[in-house]
């Protein structure tokens, strides 16, 4: 691993400059805005940025936000496996039940890989 | 600081575990000290929600920079000269008449370095972090926001490497304001989304 | 993993204590720890991914009873010895060394 030392004097300039984690694919989205999607129940041992309570829910694609780094992918050592991040809104009756009294809702940044590749037939189902 | 520990007596445990960590890694010519204080001081003093409050105030004023911030979270901030670790996937989300939004990090304590600084403790605290996601009008309640039964919540939980900061209502009891004036009045909590930027009607006297 | 960093929707945490100000270390301890965190990540050594599942595997008991600083400092501690840098008989041993001479460590 080739390894950087960073210097007082460098420090700011790097802070602004930030790191970089998006990355690149040769296959394009699989999924397109407005999408019914569900998410995948999956207990993986590793690191994951799926929360428990967004597992097996039916959501909405809202936004195609790129093309990132994978990080469970990543920490698990596995290579960077760059992949398409969706904003995915969820209703809070999906999430909490149906007794939840109002129409409020919640945002997830998901990896494809995180989404179900038949998500109407299991919607259904 | 009561939180403050450095009295007489044993040294602290932790203090010793990372004094040991810190002073090896030196010693291996892996990190630089002089780098370790350089940055801390960025952390405390550098950044912090002075930073946000001046891109919310400059998208009350200006209608072409909020459109732009709304678009490009990320091109608009460092139009304002803030960038860097944590804040390179931006975001900006506006609170409407019907609509609050809300940001947590409900698996560690993700936030927007640049322009909040390092989050306060209780955004990284597990009653905040549990509780946002399934109950968030009580959240609000306890931050000091009653939020009306017919407004809708929006909550983000920032699970992933994108960052999202609010941009509140500008306050009734403002117009004629100066940018400057604007941005002292833009708090913390309403860049997070856990209330709303008071109108000064309400705050007289109060500081801010 | 299905560990207790994965609060959302758990229930009975209590009211939350809401600090004012911007304060975002109450020790020396806790500036190290972030700052050398941070350098050590920024060198290239690891990434926020591995300090992340670092802390999802210092263990639920000790997750939930240790603010928020100790996460790090266990985290930093277990990424830099699964990364080769430093052992732990070493990091002990230091330690030691620096309880006895018993010199201020910080400030």
């Amino acid at each position: 691993m080739a390894n950087f030392y960073l210097t007082k004097e460098m420090a700011w300039d790097v802070f602004k400059t930030g790191a970089v984690h998006r990355g690149e694919r040769s296959e394009g989205p699989r999924f397109k805005v407005g999408d019914l999607v569900r998410t995948k129940n999956q207990h993986p041992m590793g690191h994951t940025r799926l929360p428990r309570y967004a597992r097996g829910k039916v959501g909405t694609i809202e936004r195609y936000q790129g093309c990132f780094i994978f990080a469970d992918s990543r920490a698990a050592l596995k290579g960077d496996d760059p992949q398409p991040i969706y904003r995915v809104r969820f209703k809070h009756q999906e999430l909490w039940g149906n007794s939840y009294p109002y129409k409020d809702s919640l945002s997830l940044d998901i990896y494809e890989d995180y989404l179900e590749p038949d998500p109407i037939e299991r919607a259904e189902i | 600081m009561s939180h403050d520990h450095e009295h007489s007596g044993p040294p602290d445990e932790r203090a010793l575990r990372i004094k040991a960590i810190e002073s090896l890694l030196i010693e291996k010519g892996i990190i630089d000290e002089a780098a370790v204080d350089e940055l801390v001081d960025i952390f405390e003093h550098r950044i912090g929600p002075k930073n946000g409050a001046k891109v919310v105030a400059r998208a009350w004023v200006d209608p072409d920079y909020k459109a732009r911030l709304l678009e490009n979270g990320t091109a608009a901030i460092a139009e304002l000269g803030f960038s860097g670790v944590q804040g390179e996937e931006m975001t900006v989300i506006e609170n409407t008449a019907t609509v609050h939004n809300m940001v947590v990090c409900t698996l560690c304590s993700c936030y927007p370095w640049p322009t909040l600084g390092l989050p306060p403790s209780w955004y990284k605290s597990a009653p905040y972090r549990s509780r946002v996601v399934i109950e968030p009008r009580e959240v609000l309640s306890e931050f000091g926001y009653d939020i009306p039964d017919d407004k809708e919540v929006r909550v983000w939980d920032s699970n992933a490497e994108l960052r999202y900061l609010v941009l509140p209502q500008r306050p009734t009891g403002t117009e004629g304001w100066s940018e400057e004036q604007l941005a002292e009045i833009v708090t913390r909590d309403a860049m997070i989304g856990t209330n709303v930027v008071p109108s000064p009607d309400q705050t007289h006297g109060a500081s801010l | 993993m299905n560990g207790v960093h994965d609060m959302g929707g758990m229930q009975g945490f209590g009211p939350i204590e809401i600090d004012q100000g911007y304060a975002p270390f109450h020790s020396d301890w806790e500036r190290r720890v972030h700052g050398v965190l941070c350098i050590f990540a920024i060198n290239g050594y690891f990434n926020f991914d591995d300090s992340r599942y670092a802390i999802e595997r210092m263990g639920n008991a000790e997750y939930l009873t240790t603010p928020y600083y100790e996460h790090w400092l266990a985290g930093l501690e277990i990424v830099a010895i699964e990364k080769g840098v430093l052992t732990k008989e070493e990091i002990e041993a230091r330690k030691e060394e620096l309880r006895e001479k018993g010199e201020p460590l910080y400030g």
